[in-house]
């Protein structure tokens, strides 16, 4: 059964997803989806490529029709909600290539209907903060990809919506872009009070991000906590990543290895590695006797490691190994 | 194809084929009294000259060689004009008079030429007591055969006319001819008396145009029709790259977008029409009227420009990226420029009859309006007053024609849109 933190009362929701289902003939892209999405929190929005994320945002912000369900803003049915309460940066990059960075910006505040003193305000420090003040007067066209990424994301902001949905909004960045991402996010939260709902594939900036995480599958919600519980609620514990000389025998070795005591979850890592994934409570305190037990199997440990459990194990846990799409 | 096919074979068959040409005879005769053994009878050879168009066909076939429109003489310069006619013939009013004197002639030429052989032959005794010659009568008359003489279609259509009036004069005179000799008891002889004629008269303005200088109202048709898959780019564009979808997200109303579109279309239009007729000057292009004609032309062709933008924001309702929508814009505007008649005459396939106008389905179009009311104004020099009809269901047209744009455009891609992730 999916659980949600409970942690937060109903009028602090300031988006509702209520049962929403959207189907294609046969295909159900989301399946009777419901979530609550605190005022002022980042809210991460995870699951593999094809399992219904952007289908659920494109029916949040409203360019896809549900085929039930209702979607509130703030208890409001969304097409009611004034437009200016969201917006969006998707996934591709969705600019005007033949204007400037600023002309972009002021086309957007136009269509929000935000006086032209309050868009160039804003456009000036949206600039600035995603450190394209430089490029104010460039050519959309003449940017480098990094740039357009972060021109994309000021256009989501333009009109100083309450709701800000990140549709990947880190594809493509460099380690230096995506760490003044990560600001950027962080001051909209903090300093601009702003609920921000984030979709990534780095496991590492939906961990170090959002407040509360959701991870769907196939258009079902699987599970939806904050990460630290996420991370506890598939297993305490540490994950142990062991290489054998003799790979042919990682078979025998986990078979051994399943009946010691501690050992929660045991696999062999499906890539060229051959790793050996254990997870297991006081993972340091076992590694005497599973070097042992590999001992016995007549073969032995090329390579032994520990590591923290991660979300990314999280989300594999429960999503499964197998490519999509 | 079928469409090429279709404009292009209709045009041949209509221009030197043995199909109908579509004319209009004006029988402006009034008749004449005619004493047939002593009595009076009133005859209208003008009509039975029409009849004998109509009722014509062509050699070892059942195909007639005209099609006679009912039409008032101004609606038949009109329809001349718009080149919806091969022919006007204009039948004088003294035809009946002229032919009647054509029958007099013949028959004092004929009766003479037979007492004249009696005389010299020496049997002068034996002719009727009773006979008397009928008067000499002097009437000429002259049918004039209207059209553009430029015109392939014309050339055919008036060939034919006069070849049967020459026919028509031929057999009245046989006629005669045989009731003297029936009369006479002697075998005719042979006169040639010219009483009626026929003489083209080339319709206004056509004298010195070029076939170019036709065909230009046509070309800047054309061109304003090509705008149609470029209006219908423009909008894929936003719709593929998403930028549609960022702005259906603000509150940019439909009518702001298709509005928005509008008004920039009609600027390019405005210049597009500015540069060709600027290019057509430069390349010998002659019209009527001076410069108010040219503000005229642009206004009107104005009108062609936003039914171009309609038909492409309808287009674009249907078209998910830019190269489909140049593909289907120019599938689409090339038949339709056909069906507009600019360049080829088009057979006739009458839709109905309304404020005492004929209406074919081409008319249908608003382009076939505008280039009907281009071609007066430049090419014969007509006024507003002589094409607001044209302009009046061109701009109805053109408004049914943005509306049904508007109501799809904003149906199919100004709702959420239904497309999967």
């Amino acid at each position: 059964m999916i659980e949600q933190s409970s942690d937060y009362s109903t009028d602090t929701y300031t988006l509702q997803l209520q049962g929403l289902t959207k189907r294609y003939g046969d295909l159900v892209a989301v399946d009777d989806l419901t979530l609550q999405i605190k005022k002022g929190e980042i809210f991460g929005f995870l699951g593999p490529n094809g399992a219904g994320k952007t289908t659920t945002i494109n029916m949040m912000v409203g360019l896809l029709s549900p085929t039930s369900g209702a979607v509130l803003i703030d208890g409001q049915d969304r097409a009611q909600a004034p437009k200016r309460s969201i917006g969006i940066c998707p996934q591709d990059l969705v600019l005007w290539e033949e204007l400037t960075c600023t002309e972009n910006l002021t086309v957007m505040g136009d269509m929000y209907d935000l006086p032209r003193a309050v868009t160039k305000a804003r456009v000036r420090s949206l600039l600035a903060a995603l450190t394209l003040s430089e490029k104010a007067n460039a050519r959309v066209s003449q940017l480098s990809g990094g740039m357009k990424r972060r021109l994309n994301i000021a256009l989501a902001v333009i009109h100083d919506p309450d709701i800000v949905v990140l549709d990947e909004p880190s594809t493509g960045l460099d380690p230096q872009s995506r760490l003044l991402l990560w600001d950027f996010v962080r001051l909209l939260k903090n300093k601009e009070g702003k609920t921000i709902i984030l979709t990534t594939h780095v496991m590492q900036e939906a961990d170090a991000l959002s407040d509360r995480i959701a991870i769907i599958d196939h258009g079902k919600l699987l599970q939806f906590d904050t990460p630290a519980n996420l991370k506890k609620k598939i297993g305490s514990g540490d994950i142990i990543e062991m290489q054998l000389t003799e790979q042919e025998k990682n078979e025998a070795v986990i078979e051994d290895l399943k009946s010691v005591n501690g050992i929660l979850e045991i696999q062999e890592i499906n890539d060229a590695s051959g790793k050996i994934a254990i997870r297991a409570l006081n993972a340091v305190n076992l590694l005497p006797e599973i070097i042992e037990r590999v001992d016995a199997i007549r073969t032995r440990v090329a390579d032994i490691s520990i590591r923290e459990n991660t979300l990314e194990d999280v989300f594999i846990y429960l999503t499964g190994r197998g490519l999509r799409e | 194809m079928i469409i090429f096919a279709f404009a292009f074979g209709s045009s041949n068959s209509l221009g030197t084929g043995t199909a109908p040409h579509e004319i209009a005879v004006i029988n402006l005769d009034q008749g004449a009294a005619v004493s047939i053994n002593n009595t009076t009878e009133h005859i209208n050879a003008g009509a039975t000259f029409t009849q004998l168009l109509e009722n014509v066909t062509y050699p070892q076939t059942d195909t007639h060689m005209f099609t006679l429109n009912n039409v008032s003489a101004d609606q038949a310069l009109s329809m001349l004009k718009g080149r919806a006619l091969d022919a006007v013939i204009t039948i004088p009013e003294n035809f009946s008079q002229a032919v009647v004197s054509l029958t007099n002639a013949s028959t004092r030429a004929e009766t003479t030429s037979d007492i004249g052989l009696r005389v010299i032959n020496g049997s002068a005794a034996q002719l009727p007591v009773s006979t008397t010659l009928p008067k000499q009568g002097n009437v000429t008359s002259q049918i004039i055969v209207e059209g553009d003489t430029d015109s392939n279609a014309f050339a055919a259509a008036q060939s034919l006319i006069f070849n049967l009036l020459q026919q028509y004069q031929g057999q009245i005179q046989a006629m005669t001819i045989r009731q003297v000799d029936a009369t006479l008891a002697q075998k005719g002889s042979n006169s040639s008396i010219n009483y009626i004629s026929a003489a083209v008269q080339p319709l206004t303005g056509t004298r010195s145009l070029t076939l170019f200088d036709y065909q230009a109202p046509g070309v800047i048709v054309f061109a304003l029709l090509l705008q149609v898959g470029s209006v219908a780019q423009d909008l894929a564009r936003e719709s593929a790259r998403g930028t549609l979808g960022r702005l259906k997200l603000s509150n940019m109303r439909s009518f702001d977008l298709l509005f928005g579109t509008l008004l920039s279309w009609i600027v390019f239009a405005v210049a597009q029409i500015l540069l060709l007729l600027g290019v057509a000057v430069a390349l010998g292009f002659e019209w009527f009227g001076g410069a108010n004609s040219i503000v005229l032309a642009v206004l009107i062709g104005l009108i062609g420009g936003i039914a171009s933008i309609s038909l492409g924001l309808l287009l674009a309702a249907f078209t998910t990226n830019e190269r489909q929508a140049a593909q289907l814009g120019v599938l689409i505007a090339v038949p339709v420029f056909f069906l507009t008649g600019s360049f080829f005459p088009l057979p006739n396939e009458i839709l109905g009859t309304a404020f005492g106008t004929t209406f074919q389905v081409y008319d249908l179009l608003p382009w076939t309006q505008v280039a009907d009311a281009l071609r007066q104004i430049l090419v014969f020099g007509s006024g507003f007053g002589d094409v607001a009809a044209y302009v009046g269901f061109a701009i109805v047209l053109t408004a049914i024609l943005f509306v049904i744009g508007v109501i799809f455009y904003s149906l199919v891609r100004l709702r959420s849109e239904l497309r999967p992730e």
